[in-house]
């Protein structure tokens, strides 16, 4: 096993002491994790975790509570938002801390759920014309992503007649261009057969790897796929006698020499931590 | 098949009628007979602008109230203009004559009266449906309430709105000949109708149901079409 090179810099998302709860019944309780920036030097890496559970133990819930779209019970989720400003001594502060909201992460639906009345270059017009470091340069911007992500001949095409894999890869460079920092992917995995599922896994350690800051959250039940790609897991599930689900375990995959790993899937250490963290689960 | 079918009712009624009731032939001729003069086509005309205009009317003061109808005040009215469908126009015609200045205004106002509760009606259903992941789409693009406003309501729903229309279109064509009775000097398919009716000349009657049948028709199907160009996806 080689290790490699990299430290762990700022907390970029910190939950803490999430919960949330529907009537009497506790759905998620006492969350506490934090994603830090990892650094390789020599590499534009970004960070890839991955939150793994069995179906029904609250995974859609923490999805929507990490993407703003549900406010928790308590707790809180803070983001480090990039976001230059000047102080009054005239110093540019570059990073702010503050609550997640709507809109703060870039947010891909189990179902790749696109606009049906909008044409892909349409959709992803109005997700680029949000970011204002793309003012202007909007159009560029698709073509790039349309070529790399070879979706250049369904620009003038309807969600409903792309592929399910094609609307993936809509759906996840509309969140690219919108901008954000954080991609968060639910299930991204489910249901794609063999050879599509390797494609996604390559698309998304592109996405990781074109900025620093670029950090994808994958909500998901498939262990050995979340495993092959993240270089950190949490796993969430129960604690015996108490209610609602919560983190009960973290798994440090760098520190295991299984991430950023091409052949990671052939490696014994590989399959010990999925039998660990089926044990959790 | 359809085809058919009505090839064989035309054929059994021409067959077994007599007496009051006109065979098809007399009425085909006397519809032939309608065409060939002006009176017909001037008429059809004016029913039809009057029929537009009221669309077009009722189309915005429903998109008014149904945007609206996201504050709780429009709501009410919103519904209120709803449960307007049970109301009757037949007490209610003295009343606006008293706040139209004419009778092409009473015709417009009745015609719009009781179009507008059953545009409201459609139009709230399709917003009440709208499914909840359009809203969140634009929460994750960071969308104020307004974007969403005009992206999912605005903008998402165009098609339907087209829809609704093609749908009521029925309604208002069915209005206008009770609206037109009620102010004849200006003419209208409504109006000569009328006419005939009182002079009990059932052929011309029939015909003339004939004509405005085929019209209905011929609309419903043109604004199938208009619908489909305008919003191709719809095809899909």
């Amino acid at each position: 096993m080689i290790m490699k090179n990299y430290t762990k810099g700022e907390i970029l998302l910190q939950a803490k002491d999430l919960s949330l709860s529907y009537g009497d019944q506790c759905i998620l309780r006492t969350i506490n994790f934090s994603i830090h920036d990892i650094i390789r030097p020599g590499f534009q890496q970004g960070q890839v975790v991955s939150l793994v559970g069995r179906s029904g133990i609250g995974k859609t819930q923490l999805f929507r509570v990490l993407s703003g779209l549900q406010k928790p019970g308590s707790g809180s989720i803070t983001i480090r938002e990039r976001k230059p400003t000047e102080n009054a001594d005239g110093s540019i502060e570059v990073f702010h801390e503050r609550d997640v909201a709507p809109g703060d992460m870039g947010v891909i639906f189990q179902n790749y759920y696109q606009f049906g009345w909008r044409t892909v270059r349409q959709s992803l017009l109005l997700a680029a014309r949000q970011n204002k470091a793309l003012a202007g340069k909007e159009e560029d911007a698709i073509r790039h992503y349309t070529a790399q992500f070879d979706l250049s001949g369904t620009l003038h095409q309807y969600p409903r007649q792309l592929s399910g894999g094609q609307q993936q890869r809509v759906s996840i460079i509309q969140q690219l261009l919108k901008g954000s920092d954080f991609l968060l992917l639910d299930e991204p995995f489910s249901g794609l057969d063999v050879c599509v599922l390797d494609k996604v896994v390559e698309l998304l350690l592109q996405v990781s790897l074109s900025d620093e800051l670029k950090t994808l959250i994958i909500v998901s039940h498939d262990i050995a796929t979340a495993v092959a790609i993240s270089d950190t897991v949490f796993i969430l599930g129960k604690k015996e006698g108490l209610p609602g689900s919560t983190i009960v375990r973290e798994i440090d995959l760098i520190e295991r020499g299984l991430a950023w790993e091409r052949g990671v899937r052939q490696m014994k250490a590989f399959d010990d931590t999925i039998r660990e963290i089926k044990e959790c689960l | 098949m359809v085809f058919g079918q009505i090839l064989l009712t035309l054929v059994l009624w021409q067959s077994c009628s007599g007496g009051l009731i006109p065979q098809p032939l007399k009425i085909l001729s006397a519809a032939g007979h309608l065409f060939t003069t002006r009176l017909l086509l001037d008429n059809v005309l004016v029913s039809l602008l009057l029929t537009l205009q009221a669309l077009v009317y009722s189309v915005v003061v429903t998109l008014l109230f149904t945007y609206l109808s996201v504050i709780p005040f429009f709501h009410a009215v919103a519904q209120f203009i709803v449960k307007c469908r049970y109301l009757t126009l037949t007490g209610l015609i003295f009343v606006f004559t008293l706040l139209t200045k004419d009778g092409s205004q009473l015709k417009l106002s009745l015609l719009i009266f009781g179009i507008v509760p059953f545009f409201t009606t459609s139009f709230l259903s399709v917003i009440l449906h709208i499914n909840k992941q359009e809203f969140e789409l634009c929460q994750t693009l960071g969308y104020n309430r307004w974007q969403m406003l005009y992206e999912v309501i605005i903008v998402g729903k165009a098609d339907q709105v087209f829809e609704i229309v093609r749908q009521n279109f029925a309604i208002a064509w069915m209005m206008i000949t009770m609206v037109e009775g009620l102010s004849m000097s200006e003419g209208g398919i409504g109006a000569l109708l009328i006419k005939y009716n009182k002079y009990n000349d059932l052929t011309n009657v029939l015909a003339l149901q004939g004509v405005i049948f085929g019209i209905g028709l011929c609309f419903d199907y043109l604004l199938g079409v208009l619908r489909h160009w305008l919003f191709p996806y719809t095809k899909l």
